[in-house]
């Protein structure tokens, strides 16, 4: 058999150097970023997010909540799968019927069930109108869209579920040509595309050929890729090589707020983290910023509490502690521990380095800190088990949504799945319960706010930083930057002599 | 050699296999991390439905079942389902083999290839400077870890020059024939020959990493093997009787010295099978290695199952071919 590829290689393909191959075309059968990423370039979603984090109607005119549990969504009548055919209402409730019935996907229930929480049917009104029913309000709803992807009822029914494991028929700017599994995915311009969403300009077809994602796991291959001229755009850029490309003259950085908090999850189950003087003296003790200067590049935002600057409910105003070891050593004192305390720091090897450097200077103020080293699999399970036994956890928590709900809920409500702290206080837990359910945004940015107050106050962590992303990008590529949802989605990339 | 034996030396290969696969069955089941955790991440999920995972999965049976049911089906070629890629073990091995095998082949081509003959020569001509400066490059090949000399190659041919790429079997670009998986094979048999040139473009580099390294020691083994065998009184003999030189060294000493070089090599196939991740990843190689390697940071327990075994059949299977050889090269081993 031959495989096909349409056109000889040219100036006007885009190629992207990137970490790791999809793990299936299926969008609705993986829990993986990346596969996202690669995959939203061929399939659109209802809904998309700008770099700036805002949601927006993508697939729809139009997105609007009826009552707190339904939304309702007016679908754009000139929307085309790659295969030719129109896509329709019924498309969309078979999507979600797919994402969230039970076995619904070729007798399978879809791994991504569980992030469109409790949406419970998807009802259609007309051949453009559909409606989200879900059991209880859940504001987070709209956000939660633009990492779904809608497939054709008909093209699945034709070809079957196991089928979109390696093909693809979707709505999105490119349609797939070839995947070479494990080195390159193929895809090249559709040339019905209705254009995306008039909202973030320019609409219209995709402006380069081809778009090929070539897989490049290792860092320095990757970075030598770029500077070879092999690839355009190269994904997570080692920040020690960022001086190397800046000097090359042929590609510029650019970074991006990423979505996971960094933070060191302090025992407070057990001495001496029960003690809340210990854990503000361990925040005092940590230089933030030369951390930040000298292990992170320069690459990372200092956080005084939970929330990243990109997340609904941020606002500024959370006093951060400052670095003071003398005041560290004061408290400590006041704590009864003015002659120390020796703890351990768990942390996985990636974070080795940051871990040495916090028990460094938590040791100069008497949190006499040893680092661990695991690997992630042995060490989450061990965190999140409800007997906390250990002392401190340097770890972190992403929100791909960039909603409070993603990650203030799970990691610092009583008992949630990963609260590694053992963090357990009443007010904290009634706010985020009520910010849950509440439909005023306004309100309910408010309710967190007052809660990472009160936990900033209690200091369950030791406050770290949200690191940023880096890619390196062509000086010939315009069109693209990067957003703090770590897509690379190429539809507006295009080429400068 | 009788067939009988064969069959015999085959027989004794199923309780290794077995043993393979009992011996992997406990190490990925006795590991901490659990696979369902791992898939949900940090994202919010019901009880239940992390047990349906679990029961897709098939990690909801005890251990002892599950091991037995790997065993009954991967008899029948079903290695079961990886949890990640979502589809049968045996279609993502299927796709990825085909990459290791043809890069082993070809660094082990390249291995052989200056092994051999530098190994003679050095040996032929003991101390001196050809056979000094043979002795410290191979030491240096074996010295060099092959993650830096591959970055090093990278960066000199690809980066600097401009005259190699960087990663990947083929230029997206260009057709690639299917057949066997092997490209240059493959786009040989269909008379491609710019999908051919290209490939080996591609493979050069992970290549002579791999084989370089695999030379060096080659070449010290066969050049000891030589100069032991032109010691022997056979030799002497040999020589006496008036045979000419080329006869006498390829004849009668190259092919009692190449016994120990045979063995070697097909141990180092197995290596080269197995071991190669870090090539693998440097070059942007899409082979088994390297899907095993996330196997096992995922606990994607059938895909390294299955991947382990798969590598570990070749590497019985090579040895038993060496075994084999050795009956053809010298008929006086028996097996």
């Amino acid at each position: 058999m031959l495989v096909a590829v349409s056109a000889p290689s040219s100036a006007a393909d885009l190629r992207v150097g990137f970490t790791q191959d999809a793990l299936t075309l299926d969008p609705a059968n993986h829990r993986k970023r990346e596969t996202e990423t690669i995959i939203r370039n061929i399939y659109d979603g209802v809904m998309t997010q700008a770099a700036n984090g805002e949601v927006l109607p993508e697939l729809v005119e139009s997105f609007r909540q009826i009552d707190p549990t339904t939304y309702e969504a007016v679908l754009r009548r000139n929307v085309k799968f790659h295969s030719g055919e129109p896509m329709t209402a019924e498309d969309i409730k078979f999507t979600f019927d797919r994402l969230t019935k039970d076995k619904a996907m070729g007798g399978e229930t879809s791994p991504r069930q569980s992030l469109l929480g409790p949406l419970q049917d998807t009802i259609v009104v007309d051949a453009h109108t559909v409606r989200f029913k879900l059991k209880e309000p859940w504001p987070v709803f709209p956000r939660m869209l633009p990492v779904q992807e809608v497939v054709s009822k008909a093209w699945v029914t034709r070809v079957g579920d196991a089928a979109l494991a390696g093909q693809a028929n979707g709505t999105g700017p490119f349609r797939l040509v070839e995947w070479r599994r494990g080195d390159s995915i193929i895809m090249e311009r559709f040339a019905d595309y209705y254009g995306g969403t008039p909202a973030i300009p320019p609409a219209g077809p995709a402006r380069v050929d081809r778009a090929i994602f070539k897989i490049i796991p290792e860092n320095a291959s990757r970075v030598a890729a770029l500077l070879a001229g092999e690839v355009e755009i190269i994904n997570e850029v080692p920040i020690h090589m960022i001086g190397q490309i800046e000097r090359s003259g042929r590609a510029r950085i650019a970074k991006a707020n990423g979505t996971r908090t960094f933070f060191i999850a302090l025992n407070v189950t057990k001495p001496p983290f029960n003690d809340v003087r210990v854990r503000r003296a361990a925040n005092h003790a940590v230089d933030k910023k030369l951390l930040i200067d000298k292990l992170l590049g320069g690459a990372a935002t200092s956080v005084a509490g939970v929330l990243s600057p990109e997340s609904f409910g941020f606002k500024p105003g959370i006093r951060e502690y400052r670095h003071d070891p003398e005041q560290a050593r004061k408290l400590m004192a006041e704590a009864g521990l003015s002659g120390g305390v020796d703890v351990t720091i768990d942390t996985e090897g990636a974070f080795k380095d940051q871990a040495e450097a916090i028990a460094a200077m938590l040791t100069r103020v008497g949190i006499r800190a040893k680092v661990q080293v695991w690997e992630g699999a042995v060490l989450t399970p061990v965190w999140r088990a409800q007997n906390k036994t250990r002392d401190m956890y340097l770890s972190s928590w992403g929100s791909g949504a960039l909603d409070p709900t993603g990650i203030f809920v799970p990691t610092l409500k009583t008992k949630d799945r990963g609260n590694s702290s053992g963090y357990s206080n009443a007010e904290v837990d009634r706010l985020l319960t009520l910010a849950d359910g509440e439909l005023d945004p306004a309100k309910r940015a408010d309710m967190y706010h007052q809660a990472e107050r009160i936990v900033a106050e209690e200091a369950p962590w030791l406050f770290l930083w949200v690191p940023q992303d880096i890619y390196a990008i062509s000086n010939r590529v315009r069109g693209w930057e990067p957003g703090s949802d770590s897509r690379i989605n190429l539809h507006r990339a295009h080429f400068v002599n | 050699m009788r067939f009988g034996v064969v069959l015999e030396r085959l027989a004794q290969l199923i309780p290794v296999l077995f043993g393979v696969c009992l011996v992997v069955f406990l190490m990925v089941t006795l590991t901490p991390g659990d696979p369902v955790e791992i898939m949900l991440g940090n994202e919010r999920s019901t009880p239940e439905q992390a047990e349906e995972l679990r029961r897709q999965m098939g990690l909801h049976l005890p251990p002892h079942e599950r091991f037995f049911a790997f065993i009954g089906n991967a008899v029948t070629g079903d290695f079961g389902r990886s949890f990640f890629h979502r589809r049968p073990v045996i279609e993502v091995i299927a796709e990825r083999l085909p990459a290791t095998l043809e890069l082993t082949i070809v660094a082990m081509t390249i291995a052989l290839g200056l092994a051999i003959p530098l190994g003679i020569l050095a040996a032929l001509k003991r101390g001196s400077w050809l056979d000094r400066v043979a002795t410290m490059v191979s030491l240096a090949g074996v010295s060099m870890p092959g993650f830096w000399f591959g970055i090093m190659l990278i960066m000199l041919f690809a980066v600097h020059l401009g005259w190699m790429p960087v990663s990947g079997r083929v230029d997206y670009a260009l057709e690639v024939p299917r057949l066997t998986g092997m490209i240059l094979f493959d786009s040989l048999a269909h008379g491609r020959f710019d999908t051919f040139r290209d490939a080996l473009h591609h493979i050069l580099m992970p290549a002579l990493t791999l084989g370089l390294a695999m030379s060096a020691l080659l070449m010290r083994v066969t050049r000891a093997s030589m100069i032991e065998v032109l010691q022997q009184d056979y030799i002497l003999f040999a020589e006496a009787k008036g045979i000419g030189r080329a006869r006498l060294i390829l004849r009668h000493g190259l092919r009692n010295a190449l016994i120990p070089t045979v063995t070697v090599a097909a141990l180092e196939t197995g290596y080269l099978l197995g071991g190669n991740t870090i090539v693998e990843t440097v070059f942007g190689w899409p082979g088994l290695a390297r899907v095993i390697v996330e196997g096992i940071f995922s606990r994607d327990y059938p895909l390294v199952q299955a991947g382990v075994l798969v590598i570990a059949l070749i590497y019985v299977g090579v040895n038993f071919v060496a075994d084999l050889l050795y009956t053809l090269i010298n008929p006086r081993v028996k097996l």
